[in-house]
């Protein structure tokens, strides 16, 4: 038996709405330029589908140049792109999608269903062994036809395939093939909303509108993203109009950006939570052993002063390190800042007068927020000394398990529940120092549950039970907050749920003269 | 003189393969770039393979001498960022570095010499003390501070200069004011100190004697003397400005090769930091020994004491 998903035939009607709302004739040529103030340094990997890795920057990159069968979209996480529908097999192991007709890549040539196993076949990111050892073949049986065949029931196939890898993004087999790899790195093709002008490494890229895109044509005809480390300088390029978005933007800058007429601060929330995790928790000797000590450090943080400081309130408190977008999140409480109660829980844990807690590590990119968090530890007699320390030691130190006393952390890997809960909270995950058997019992359950109420349930327990044993004490999912220039119409923040870049790009606006 | 020359350009090979080796070796004792190169929590099977695709995997030593066999083909490797040879990274920002580094040198020298002379000529007094004050504000001001407040100004309260990128000759006037002012200090510093020790000396005594005006004294044979250090310490520090103008570079988004270093240096692009090292060493090298040479040319006692 045979399922096909509703949600396909959903959107295929929402994007008739669309059209008819378009006035269904034909739109405006696309007029303008639209320039991007970014905060990191641009490189040609994230211009190539197949080398993405499992971070939200590329994408950025991808939801301009290039397209996939599903991607997350206004519309959901798996929002039919160049598939229009697709089907699961009644035992779970055979995925088929249906190409879209008549759509093509920017130098023409049609996208077909060898170009989605093509580029399948050739990605290389994050998970893709893991993916590759799954499938027992990719093919395409017929014309317009994308068929999985997985050597077992595996229910997330769809969310690695569309939103936690690279691996459904297309790319066109016959251009790679002539030009070779090194010709698709300095003239990328794809089949995204925007063609690919030019990129000077490290400094910036200029796309420029695909008017025969399938959903819509774009409105603007050129788009410039251009890297501008120093936030600072981020700032005074928009309100001199050298660029009309500038990410990154927050605390007191973008308080005083609301301040001046014409400019504005939005954002968008991503899907990167923070955390406090508590490594000493499966030692007796520990004082983080006692429930109540770790509940005492989440009642510390001012989670609402800390919010406002840096993303002006725009940071969601969802009391979870799995992001509110994921499928299977479950809500929980809003955390509360409660400095007595932390204090009488600590009193009750034996500690009336606090306790030397040690250090606090964190990611150094991280430190201000780590020092806001601390500030709270401390005052509730948390004594601990903070130990910032650059990425890469950062999470080196983190997976290899040297961290003591308490760890701030954030993850922004896309996916869905299980996949960040395989990392963070069972045992053998990457970045789990110990973990509860009863959660663990429950991992392998859910994994290959193929009802989705039932695993649903399963999860949301799973979620209680690490929310109860105060495994962490999360702190926020934060906001991208952004400053926007008088020219920006449509800025495209926060329409795709827990992407933190300006999206659909095609969707972007400027203000008519 | 040939043996001279001849153990110079020995010295400097030696130099440039020490310095070869220390910065392979330094820049692998911060950590293991594929850690950065992968997402958090990337599997111990993602990570290494990024180690065999940069040859990570393979012992330091052995890194060293494929490193160095390619060095001496003139290949400087490809960036693990970029995916792009160096060299072709490194010559698409040369045209920027020069630019700025030429403007900067200029304003540094069109404010640091007439600063140091005029204290000099006037020590211990007024002009000395605001030329004493200059240099220190200059040597002790960080640039990344003052280009914030370049920016703060002449962008965004004047609106005067556009405030960040290359592309304009406005575009250039703050980086190149941010990165000449604490070379311009030192310049005047030294400016002040040679003309200080040439206006002491026997024939600056015997000209005044002759009744030359004291401008002719000072612009005639004081001058041109107290210049060759200035110049030489100039000639360094341009290349300095052209390799290393890291903070300038940043602060202003200027596409130079002090970005790139940064930049190589913030994702651990190993290939980009020995790169843009080893060119700045060699240019320093280069200059250095061009600089002995012609001193031992223009004095014998140079190259009879080496």
């Amino acid at each position: 038996m045979n399922h096909s998903y509703r949600v396909s035939r959903r959107s295929m009607g929402l994007g008739a709405t669309a059209l008819l709302a378009t006035g269904g004739s034909v739109r405006a040529a696309p007029e303008g330029q639209l320039t991007f103030g970014l905060h990191v340094t641009l490189t040609p990997q994230w211009f190539d589908p197949a080398d993405t890795a499992g971070i939200v920057t590329p994408y950025l990159f991808l939801y301009g140049l290039h397209d996939a069968l599903l991607k997350a979209m206004p519309g959901g996480n798996l929002t039919p792109s160049l598939a229009k529908s697709w089907t699961v097999s009644g035992d779970g192991l055979r995925y088929e999608f249906v190409m879209r007709d008549g759509v093509r890549f920017h130098n023409g040539d049609a996208v077909t269903a060898e170009d989605a196993v093509f580029s399948f076949n050739r990605y290389r990111g994050t998970a893709a062994a893991d993916m590759k050892d799954r499938v027992s073949s990719v093919g395409s049986p017929a014309p317009g036809i994308v068929r999985f065949q997985l050597k077992e029931p595996w229910p997330d196939f769809l969310t690695y395939y569309s939103n936690a890898t690279g691996a459904g993004w297309v790319v066109p087999k016959r251009y790679i093939e002539t030009v070779g790899e090194d010709g698709f790195r300095k003239a990328p093709i794809g089949a995204g909303p925007y063609r690919f002008v030019s990129f000077k490494p490290g400094v910036e890229l200029t796309m420029d509108a695909n008017e025969q895109y399938w959903r819509k044509s774009p409105s603007i005809r050129r788009i410039v993203l251009t890297g501008i480390p120093d936030e600072a300088t981020r700032l005074a390029a928009l309100r001199r109009g050298e660029i009309d978005i500038a990410y990154q933007i927050t605390g007191e800058l973008a308080r005083s950006l609301q301040q001046i007429s014409g400019f504005s601060v939005d954002a968008a929330v991503g899907s990167t939570p923070f955390w406090l995790y508590f490594p000493d928790q499966w030692d007796e000797k520990s004082p983080w052993h006692d429930v109540r000590v770790r509940r005492a450090a989440a009642y510390a943080i001012d989670y609402d002063g800390l919010n406002q400081a840096v993303t002006l309130g725009y940071s969601h408190l969802t009391g979870s390190i799995f992001p509110e977008n994921f499928d299977f999140f479950k809500a929980q409480p809003k955390p509360v800042h409660d400095r007595a109660k932390a204090k009488q829980l600590l009193a009750e844990a034996g500690y009336p007068d606090g306790f030397d807690a040690g250090f606090f590590t964190c990611d150094n990119s991280f430190s201000s927020i780590g020092e806001i968090v601390l500030d709270g530890l401390v005052a509730a007699g948390i004594r601990a000394k903070l130990r910032p320390l650059e990425r890469a030691a950062f999470f080196k130190g983190y997976g290899d398990r040297k961290f003591k006393d308490v760890v701030m952390a954030a993850a922004g890997a896309l996916g869905n529940v299980p996949i960040r809960m395989q990392q963070f909270v069972v045992k053998g995950g990457t970045y789990a120092y110990g973990s509860y058997p009863e959660i663990d019992a429950l991992f392998p359950l859910q994994a290959t549950e193929r009802d989705v109420a039932k695993r649903t349930a399963l999860l949301h327990r799973m979620q209680d039970m690490v929310q109860e044993r105060a495994m962490f004490a999360p702190i926020w999912q934060i906001a991208a907050t952004v400053g926007i220039g008088p020219r920006v119409g449509n800025a495209g923040l926060g329409p795709i749920k827990g992407y933190p870049w300006a999206g659909p790009y095609e969707d972007l606006t400027l203000k008519a003269k | 003189m040939k043996q001279f020359i001849a153990r110079r350009i020995g010295y400097s090979l030696l130099s440039l393969l020490l310095l070869s080796l220390t910065i392979f070796l330094f820049i692998r004792l911060t950590g293991d770039p594929a850690s950065l190169l992968a997402e958090p929590g990337a599997s111990a099977a993602d990570i290494a393979a990024i180690q065999k695709k940069f040859g990570l995997d393979q012992p330091v030593w052995y890194q060293y001498i494929y490193f160095m066999g390619n060095l001496l083909r003139g290949d400087l490797g490809e960036s693990f960022y970029y995916q792009t040879p160096v060299l072709e990274l490194y010559l698409s920002r040369l045209p920027n570095s020069l630019l700025l580094a030429s403007v900067a040198m200029s304003f540094s020298l069109l404010l640091g010499i007439p600063t140091g002379i005029l204290a000099a000529v006037r020590v211990g007094r007024f002009w000395d003390t605001v030329g004493k004050f200059f240099a220190l504000l200059g040597l002790s001001l960080p640039s990344f501070l003052v280009g914030l407040l370049l920016i703060l100004f002449f962008s965004v309260y004047l609106e005067w200069l556009p405030s960040s990128g290359s592309g304009g000759f406005l575009n250039l006037l703050m980086p190149a004011f941010a990165l000449g002012w604490y070379f311009a200090a030192a310049h005047m510093r030294l400016t002040r100190s040679s003309m200080l020790e040439v206006m002491g000396s026997e024939y600056i005594k015997l000209a005044r004697l002759k009744g030359l005006p004291e401008f002719k004294v000072i612009a005639k044979h004081a001058f041109k003397n107290a210049l060759i250090p200035v110049m030489t310490l100039a000639g360094i520090n341009l290349i300095n400005m052209i390799n290393v103008a890291v903070v300038v570079e940043t602060v202003f988004a200027w596409p130079g090769i002090g970005r790139l270093l940064y930049e190589g240096i913030s994702f651990r692009d190993f290939p980009i930091v020995q790169g843009v090292v080893i060119i700045g060493g060699s240019m320093i090298v280069a200059v250095n020994l061009l600089v002995d040479i012609v001193y031992a040319f223009v004095d014998p006692r140079i190259r009879l004491e080496a």
